[in-house]
């Protein structure tokens, strides 16, 4: 059975790029909900529970709206989590225990575990995710509470800077996957399918582009394959 | 704000069945699966997506930064990227130092 060191190998993997990239963006948005007035339960609360950036600044600056609208915006926001948890789910193991990594589904951990766990035998999988996502998930409420209590200190221009983290984390893991062919052609649909994004409210933009461009590289690799 | 103390554990409780919702379906499926290449397609497409968004049309603090600090950001983390073969954090903080710099230089 797996005890507390099987977890090591995936926690060792979150400390670093994968930390520092989660790190600046929940330090921004800790520091976000200072500004808009809310407490730090609060910023804790979406931090950890929400776990999931789009959908944590959907409710935030959607929150004055209503309860309705600014619930089901982060929802749609963050409605990637049903395609990541259906294609991470078969990495996971088929025993019970698979649902220990539910709360712990977001693009960090999700995006480290497609590229590693095909590559470990099946019984180091689910410990490997869960040490991955207990560290990402301990450094985004750390970074969302020292972003809260710093926000008075940090410049728009730092707070730029730190947003602009993310993404450019991402950017890095997507270069890396272009050597791939199926997951080539999924980030150059999903970029062509961006723009449509702009044409609709930011919490259904996402989502479009992702089912759009998606399903468009989903079709034709099929296509490709049965040649 | 009552709206965003309400709305908080209504959106966590969505979030948490749209995992469950995944783990529950995908758990029988082999990862070879049409409906799991599918879901790993779109999961993959939404984050291209939104790389793509956060770099061209941003909101909030970084829609203050000119778009050629941004483009020269990203384009320098990727060329760092692949100078250093697949170095993640020299290239994060080599492609942030690029977007500052070019920002300092455009003001």
């Amino acid at each position: 059975m797996t005890g507390l060191h099987a977890l090591r190998p995936g926690a060792t993997a979150a400390l670093g790029a994968p930390a520092l990239a989660m790190g600046a963006t929940f330090l921004a948005f800790g520091a976000a909900v200072a500004a808009a007035g809310l407490g730090l339960g609060w910023a804790l609360g979406a931090s950890l529970f929400v776990y999931g950036m789009a959908g944590q600044l959907v409710l935030l600056q959607a929150g004055a709206a209503g309860v309705v609208p600014a619930a089901l915006g982060a929802t749609a926001a963050n409605a990637r989590f049903l395609p990541m948890a259906l294609a991470l789910a078969p990495w996971l193991g088929r025993g019970r225990r698979r649902w220990l990594a539910l709360p712990f589904i977001a693009i960090t951990p999700w995006a480290a575990a497609m590229r590693v766990l095909p590559h470990l035998a099946e019984p180091r999988r689910l410990p490997w995710f869960l040490g991955f996502a207990l560290v990402s998930w301990g450094v985004a409420g750390l970074a969302t509470a020292i972003g809260h209590w710093a926000a008075p200190s940090l410049s728009p221009l730092v707070l730029a800077a730190l947003l602009f983290t993310n993404p450019l984390y991402f950017a890095l893991l997507l270069a890396a996957d272009l050597r791939l062919e199926g997951p080539r052609r999924a980030i150059l649909a999903g970029v062509l399918a961006a723009p449509a994004a702009l044409l609709l409210p930011p919490a259904w933009g996402l989502l479009t582009a992702g089912l759009l461009g998606g399903t468009l590289a989903f079709l034709i690799g099929r296509r490709h394959a049965r040649r | 704000m009552p709206g965003a103390e309400l709305a908080l554990p209504l959106a966590a409780l969505a979030m948490l069945l749209l995992r469950a919702l995944g783990l529950l379906v995908a758990g029988a499926l082999r990862p070879d699966h049409p409906l799991i290449a599918w879901a790993a397609a779109v999961s993959q497409a939404t984050l291209a997506a939104f790389v793509a968004l956060a770099v061209v049309a941003p909101g909030g603090a970084v829609a203050g930064i000119p778009l050629a600090a941004r483009l020269v950001g990203l384009a320098g983390g990727l060329l760092a990227f692949a100078a250093l073969r697949g170095r993640l954090l020299p290239a994060l903080a080599l492609g942030l130092v690029a977007l500052l710099a070019v920002r300092a230089l455009l003001q």
